[in-house]
C-alpha cells in the first residue's frame, strides 16, 4: 500500500529510486570534569580538533567547487569561517579553564548559547543559520569523541544513481557529496527550507523534501520511492500504476526541460531569419530579474495596479520609487510602464469606486484609461513619476483601453501639463519618452491606423479584446467555450490589425496571453506579429516555437485558410499551420 | 580611530555568502573592525556576529576601525557593500 508523507518542498523535480537509509551516529555529549593539571590537555585537544575539522572542510570545499559549482564551496567557506570565529574556539577554551570541563561540553555549551541568540532572529533565513553551527560544532565533537564514522558516506554506495538518500538532516559538504555519487533524490527528517542544504539542492536540480517527520523510522532500507520535490511529497512503496504516471511525467518533463535549455542562448529568429522581439510581462522584481536572466528585450508591459491594491492610493514618490527599481533590475533593458488598468474586475479601495460600482456593467463601464481621464488628480500623479523614471532609464509609457482618438489627445494634454509642473518644480524627465496604447476594444482594432497615427507604439490586449470581440467571459464557465483565439472573426481581426501596423510602419506587440501561449505562436508569426510580450516564465517555449518556425510558409498557409471561405470550419487551422512547415 | 557610516544595498542583505566576504575582507587587516546596526556592535571580523546582525537590503550600518591600516579597512569594506558584494544586485 501507498505511504504518502509530506515535508518541506525545497528542490523541485521527481526522483524515483530505492530508499537507502543513511545512518547517523548519535552523539552522546556526556560532561566530565577536567582537573585542573589536565585543563592545559583539553584545550590542547580542543584545538587540534577544530584543526582537523577545518583541515577537512578545506579539503572538502576544494573537492567540491569541480562538482557542486561555487555556491557549494562558498557554504563550506561559511562553515569554516565559524569554525575560526572566537565565538566557538575562544568561547569554549574560556569554558574549559573557568568551568573545568571537558571539551565536547564546553563545545555544546556554547553551541545552546549561540543558538539561544539565533532563535530571536526575526528573519527566518538568519534563523536557519543556527543550524549551520550546529552542523560544524557537530563535526569538532565528531572529531573529539574519535567516533570518526559520523561521516554518512561509509555505508553509502560509490554510485547513487537510482537511489534516494533518508537521512536526519545535511550539511551542504555533505549534500554536494551525494551530488558527486549521481544521488537521484534526497529526503530529510531536519532542516529547514533556509538550511544551505535546502538551497544548494535547489540550485544544484537534486529533487528534494526536507523535513519529513519520522522518515528514518516510516521508511525502509531499498524500498520503492517516489519523491516530487514541487508538492513536498514522499511515497513509499507506491502501486504500478503510480510508478507509471511519475515515469511520465518525468519523461516529458526532463526532455522538455532538456529542449529549453539548448533555445536558451540562441537568438530568436525563425528558420527564414524574421527576427522576433520578446519582452516580458512582468511587475514583481523577481519576474524583471528572470526576464533579463533570459536575455528578454526588455519588459513589454509593466502593471503598476498592485501598488493602488495595497489600500492608499500611492504618491509620486513611492510610485517613482518602485520604477525606478524596476529600471534598475532591468540592467538597461526598456521598461514598458502601462498607466492604471483598474475597474471592472479589479477594485480597490484606495480609491473613490462608487462609480465603477454603480455602473450597470462593469467590463463596459468606467475603467483603466477611462477611469484616469475622470480622476485627473490621480492620473497626473502618475504620469508625473513616469515621466521623472524616464529620466533614470529606457521608459516608455503605454496607456490601457483606449476607444478613440479623443482620450489620446486627451492624455497627452495631461501628459503636458504633468511635463509643465516638473519644469516648473526644476524636475528632469525625458522629453522623447514614447507613448503608446493598448488596444483591447474591438472597434479601436478596426480604426488602428487612426488611434496609431498619434502614438508610438501598439500593443494588443488580446485577453480584452478576445472577450469583448466573443462577447464571452471566459471565467464564466457557462460561455468559456465560445472564448476561442481560433474563431474565423478573431483571426480576421488580427490579420486585420497587424497588416494596418505593417503598412503604417507602426510597431505592435501582443502582450496577451495569446502571446506566451505556445500553441499559438506559429499562428501569431503567420499573421505577421513580429514582437510579442509574456510572462517571463513562457520565454523559452516560445522562442523554441518561433526557431521552428518558418514563417514565411506559415504566412502562405494562413493567407490559402482565409480564402477558404465557408470551407473553413472543417479545416484545423493550427494543423494547416504546422503541415505548411514540412512543405520543400 | 575612524568611523563611518553605510547603507547595505544588495539584494539579499548581509546573507551568508555576503557576510563571509565581510569578514574576510575585515580580517585581512590588522586593525580592529566594529560594525554596529542600532545600539547593536559586532565584532567585524567574527562571521556570527555580521550574521546576527540580521543586516537586509537597506540596512544602514556604522563602521569603526582602529590600528595602523585603519583608512584602508574601513575604505575597502565600504566598497566591497557599494559593489553588492559582487554580486551585481
Amino acid at each position: 500500500m501507498t505511504l504518502a508523507l509530506t515535508g518541506h518542498a525545497v528542490s523541485r523535480g521527481i526522483a524515483i529510486g530505492q530508499a537507502h537509509l543513511a545512518e547517523r551516529n548519535e552523539l552522546e555529549i556526556g560532561e566530565f570534569r577536567i582537573q585542573p593539571e589536565n585543563v592545559d590537555a583539553e584545550v590542547n585537544r580542543l584545538q587540534e580538533a577544530l584543526h582537523t575539522a577545518t583541515e577537512q572542510l578545506e579539503l572538502l570545499s576544494e573537492r567540491v567547487t569541480r562538482s557542486a559549482g561555487t555556491a557549494a564551496s562558498e557554504m563550506i567557506q561559511t562553515h569554516i569561517l565559524m569554525l575560526g570565529d572566537s565565538s566557538i574556539g575562544d568561547a569554549a577554551e574560556r569554558r574549559i579553564r573557568e568551568e573545568f570541563c571537558n571539551a565536547e561540553w564546553a563545545l555544546q555549551s556554547q553551541l545552546e548559547t549561540i543558538l539561544a541568540e539565533f532563535r530571536h532572529m526575526d528573519d527566518e533565513y538568519i534563523r536557519s543559520r543556527g543550524e549551520d553551527v550546529a552542523q560544524v560544532i557537530r563535526m569538532v565533537q565528531t572529531e573529539l569523541s574519535k567516533a570518526g564514522n559520523d561521516r554518512i558516506f561509509d555505508a553509502i554506495p560509490d554510485r547513487l544513481a537510482d537511489t534516494l538518500v533518508v537521512t536526519s538532516e545535511l550539511t551542504p559538504g555533505e549534500l554536494a557529496l551525494l551530488h558527486e555519487r549521481g544521488v537521484a533524490g534526497i529526503v530529510t527528517e531536519h532542516g529547514s527550507p533556509y538550511s544551505h542544504a535546502a538551497i544548494l539542492a535547489s540550485s544544484l536540480g537534486i529533487p528534494a523534501v526536507f523535513g519529513v517527520r519520522l522518515a528514518h523510522s516510516l521508511l525502509q532500507e531499498g524500498e520503492n520511492l517516489i519523491l516530487d520535490g514541487r508538492l513536498g511529497v514522499v511515497y513509499a512503496d507506491p502501486d504500478e500504476a503510480f510508478i507509471e504516471h511519475y515515469h511520465d511525467i518525468e519523461r516529458i518533463t526532463s526532455r522538455f526541460r532538456k529542449s529549453l535549455d539548448e533555445v536558451r542562448s540562441k537568438p530568436a529568429h525563425s528558420i527564414d531569419g524574421e527576427t522576433i522581439v520578446l519582452q516580458a510581462n512582468a511587475e514583481r522584481e523577481d519576474e524583471i530579474l528572470l526576464a533579463t536572466e533570459l536575455d528578454a528585450d526588455g519588459v513589454g508591459l509593466y502593471r503598476t495596479e498592485f501598488l493602488f491594491l495595497r489600500g492608499e492610493a500611492p504618491d509620486e514618490e513611492t510610485q517613482l520609487e518602485e520604477y525606478l527599481s524596476a529600471i534598475k533590475a532591468l540592467s538597461g533593458k526598456t521598461l514598458t510602464i502601462r498607466t492604471l488598468d483598474l475597474g471592472a474586475d479589479k477594485t480597490s479601495e484606495a480609491l473613490d469606486f462608487r462609480l465603477i460600482r454603480s455602473s450597470l456593467n462593469p467590463a463596459l463601464g468606467l475603467r483603466a484609461v477611462r477611469l484616469c481621464l475622470r480622476d485627473t488628480d490621480l492620473f497626473k500623479t502618475q504620469l508625473r513619476a513616469i515621466l521623472r523614471a524616464s529620466a533614470a532609464g529606457k521608459v516608455r509609457c503605454l496607456i490601457p483601453m483606449l476607444t478613440s482618438v479623443h482620450e489620446i489627445l486627451m492624455v497627452k494634454a495631461l501628459l503636458q501639463e504633468a511635463r509643465a509642473e516638473l519644469q516648473t518644480r526644476g524636475q528632469a524627465y525625458d522629453p522623447l519618452m514614447q507613448l503608446g496604447g493598448m488596444i483591447e476594444v474591438p472597434a479601436a482594432a478596426l480604426a488602428i491606423e487612426d488611434l496609431g497615427h498619434h502614438l508610438d507604439f501598439l500593443s494588443v490586449g488580446t485577453n480584452d479584446l478576445l472577450q469583448y470581440s466573443l462577447a464571452a467571459d471566459r471565467v464564466d464557465e457557462q460561455v468559456a467555450h465560445l472564448y476561442d483565439p481560433l474563431h474565423p472573426g478573431m483571426v480576421r481581426l488580427m490579420h486585420y490589425m497587424f497588416a494596418a501596423c505593417r503598412e503604417t510602419n507602426m510597431p505592435v506587440t501582443v502582450c496577451g496571453e495569446l502571446a506566451g501561449d505556445r500553441r499559438y505562436t506559429r499562428l501569431l508569426l503567420a499573421l505577421g506579429l513580429r514582437s510579442f510580450s509574456m510572462h517571463p516564465g513562457r520565454l523559452l517555449e516560445v522562442k523554441q516555437a518561433i526557431i521552428e518556425t518558418h514563417a514565411g510558409r506559415a504566412t502562405e498557409a494562413l493567407n490559402h485558410w482565409l480564402k477558404l471561405g465557408a470551407q473553413r470550419q472543417d479545416v484545423s487551422l493550427l494543423r494547416l499551420l504546422d503541415q505548411s512547415q514540412k512543405a520543400s | 580611530m575612524i568611523e563611518s557610516t553605510v547603507t547595505i544595498v544588495n539584494k539579499l542583505g548581509l546573507h551568508a555568502r555576503a557576510a563571509s566576504k565581510l569578514v574576510n575582507c575585515a580580517s585581512s587587516f590588522s586593525s580592529e573592525v566594529w560594525i554596529r546596526r542600532g545600539e547593536r556592535e559586532i565584532n567585524g571580523k567574527s562571521i556570527m556576529g555580521v550574521l546576527t546582525l540580521a543586516a537586509g537590503r537597506g540596512t544602514e550600518l556604522g563602521l569603526r576601525a582602529e590600528g595602523s591600516d585603519e583608512e584602508a579597512a574601513i575604505a575597502t569594506i565600504m566598497t566591497l557593500i557599494a559593489d553588492y558584494f559582487g554580486e551585481g544586485e
